[in-house]
């Protein structure tokens, strides 16, 4: 075997410009592939990162009914005595800490322009161990839990022509049944003005005391939601968490039920898989466009040496072997191009997750589309793991040894004689 | 016991589905040691005939034996066993691997053998490079060799496994009279030293004197077989 392995390397350099044409293609449609998995593995982290800290923490608990009309934020669906509740998972271990919240539907109205928005009515105070949003201030202060303020997003304040200390009037709905549609006008002064990473949440979220919205919504002591911070972002550590959240509530009377940040970020992950579909087929196109460079140079080697084959099989080397040859060749080109493949798509995806890849090189509407597809701002950072590269390499190896396979049995097949006879 | 038995051999080919006889119907032995020349002109199932003996290819019709094994009827694989261990091959065109050098080319076959140790290689190798007298350019690759280097790098190829049967096909076609003449010589040299058996064909008047037994061909049948010397 070793003896074949010499006979395959040195053969790839006997045609050094075509190996040189074939090995590029396969460097390049790994690179890509390298590229593309890392710059799609990091949206995904930096999408799940945004949609945990910034909207729904990792796990939300609603009162029955809530999470199949979440869209219409109903305000009768409520969750009563919070704290009690909160008080319920306090020995989880998993659970940091935990939060009363209500979502509302709001307009903040300015002049004649109304600009509808989602109100989020936060613990100021504990707040900012579940979300970043305080961390996320450029202007102005954090809420105060007694004042009638408010925090907006930067691009809704933008939007709307919104600055620190300004006084607005907000439309805040307290009930969304349509025989009995109410809503009730609120004043809040603008107390700061957030810009997070998530698109999302700076463009049509507003921030009001929790106290604040228990009187102008009429909800005194019920909330819509409490949200749990875990230690930990690990699939394995959610789920489980919700097991022993759930296990906790029944020993309360109220019907509730305990829902995971995937369960809420539903649009994002159904995205996300069909933009990994679709990038998949393209790259098995990639390759397969490669894997026919290899075809066609192997199948250039076995019409070039064919009475060297002949020869080899005077000499007594059997099917197999001339088989294994032509393999290996193939396979060489593969392993070699592959290696240089994730070399290069490794270090462009280094200099992806430091640098980042701004969307701003592609103009303002670009910049739009991607923020309303993914919850990220602007700048994509790519995310590089040794298993993508391990993948990619054995992935390359074994597709030029597939695409061997054909060549390499015309040239076993081949009949000594006629094999020897050709000029 | 013969080392060569061909029976009544035939061979058809067909091209285009059209039939073409190139042997019909040949019987001779080949004993041990013989210096044989299959001789006649292009057409006359020379090159067949070296092929089948070979074990390169199969007869239509008719047994041939080695060593008294019927090789006519073997399989790939036990055929390509009969050339690994039995067999050397000269080529006319040298058919030398370009991308080894020259101790390499003469090592290939023993690594096919498998039975040697690298160092047992080397000794055998060496030995016989030596006796062709190329020990000086071994580590040379083909395309730095002239076409009698070439030449005499195959014959030590096809002698180092130390074959029964040593089967060359116009081994001097491809060389000047001077080049020629010394391979042949050299063929000689090694069939008295080795006692091999060598079976080469020819269409040259100069080769066919080099040897001891001449078989006359001519349209697939065999026109007369004379010993000589």
């Amino acid at each position: 075997m070793s003896t074949l392995i010499k006979l395959a390397f040195r053969n790839i350099f006997r045609s050094k410009r075509r190996t040189l044409i074939t090995f590029s293609a396969v460097s390049i449609g790994l690179a890509l592939l390298v590229i593309t998995i890392s710059l799609m593995n990091g949206i995904d982290k930096q999408s799940i990162s945004n949609i945990i800290n910034c909207q729904t923490s990792h796990i939300k608990i609603f009162k029955k009914g809530y999470f199949d009309k979440k869209d219409e934020l109903p305000m009768d669906i409520t969750i009563k005595e919070p704290d009690r509740i909160r008080s319920l998972l306090k020995d989880i271990p998993e659970v940091v800490e935990t939060e009363s919240r209500i979502l509302f539907g709001a307009g903040i109205i300015k002049g004649m322009d109304e600009l509808p928005c989602l109100g989020v009515a936060i613990d100021p105070d504990l707040d900012p161990e579940l979300f970043v949003i305080k961390e996320s201030l450029i202007e102005g202060e954090w809420l105060a839990a007694d004042d009638a303020n408010m925090l907006v997003g930067e691009s809704l304040a933008e939007d709307i022509g919104l600055s620190v200390g300004d006084l607005v009037t907000v439309r805040v709905i307290t009930s969304t049944d349509k025989d009995d549609f109410s809503w009730n006008a609120l004043d809040f002064e603008i107390k700061g003005i957030f810009d997070t990473d998530n698109p999302t949440v700076d463009s049509g979220r507003i921030l009001i005391p929790l106290k604040q919205a228990g009187e102008g919504l009429s909800m005194e002591s019920e909330v819509t939601e409490i949200v749990v911070r875990l230690n930990s972002d690990d699939d394995g550590v959610v789920f489980a968490a919700r097991k022993k959240i759930s296990e906790a509530l029944k020993s309360q009377d109220q019907d509730l039920e305990v829902y995971t940040w995937k369960d809420l970020a539903g649009t994002f992950l159904a995205i996300s898989k069909m933009k990994t579909r679709s990038s998949s087929m393209i790259i098995f196109i990639m390759l397969i466009i490669a894997s026919m460079g290899i075809v066609n140079t192997m199948l250039m080697a076995v019409m070039e040496r064919t009475r060297e084959i002949g020869m080899l099989s005077a000499l007594g080397m059997k099917k197999g072997e001339i088989m294994r040859l032509f393999i290996l060749e193939g396979g060489f080109i593969g392993v070699f191009g592959s290696l240089l493949g994730c070399i290069l798509g490794g270090l462009v995806s280094w200099y992806l997750e430091v640098y980042g890849w701004s969307m701003a090189a592609f103009g303002e509407t670009m910049q739009k589309v991607s923020a309303s597809v993914y919850p990220v701002e602007d700048v994509f950072y790519a995310d590089l793991t040794l298993d993508v590269l391990i993948t990619t390499l054995i992935f390359g190896t074994l597709i030029s040894i597939i695409a061997s396979f054909y060549p390499a049995r015309k040239a076993a097949r081949l009949n000594p004689t006629d094999a020897l006879r050709h000029i | 016991m013969p080392l060569v038995k061909v029976e009544d051999v035939s061979k058809i080919y067909k091209t285009n589905g059209i039939p073409f006889p190139a042997l019909n119907g040949i019987s001779f032995s080949v004993e041990k040691g013989e210096f044989l020349s299959l001789a006649g002109p292009s057409g006359s199932g020379k090159t067949t005939m070296l092929n089948l003996i070979g074990c390169l290819d199969k007869p239509t019709e008719g047994s041939i034996f080695l060593d008294d094994k019927d090789i006519s009827a073997g399989k790939s694989s036990e055929l390509a066993d009969i050339r690994r261990y039995n067999i050397g091959f000269i080529f006319q065109t040298f058919n030398l691997i370009p991308i080894l050098t020259s101790f390499e080319n003469v090592e290939f076959p023993l690594i096919l053998k498998g039975d040697l140790s690298r160092e047992e290689r080397r000794t055998l190798v060496e030995e016989i490079l030596e006796d062709v007298g190329l020990k000086d350019l071994m580590q040379r690759k083909p395309s730095q060799l002239s076409g009698g280097q070439q030449q005499r790098v195959a014959v030590a190829r096809a002698l180092v496994k130390k074959p029964k049967l040593i089967l060359a096909d116009e081994p001097t076609a491809n060389l000047d009279s001077k080049n020629g003449e010394e391979v042949l010589e050299l063929m000689r040299q090694m069939n008295e030293k080795s006692g091999a058996t060598f079976i080469f064909s020819t269409h040259d008047r100069m080769v066919m004197d080099f040897a001891c037994r001449l078989i006359n061909l001519k349209d697939g049948k065999i026109e007369s077989d004379e010993k000589r010397g």
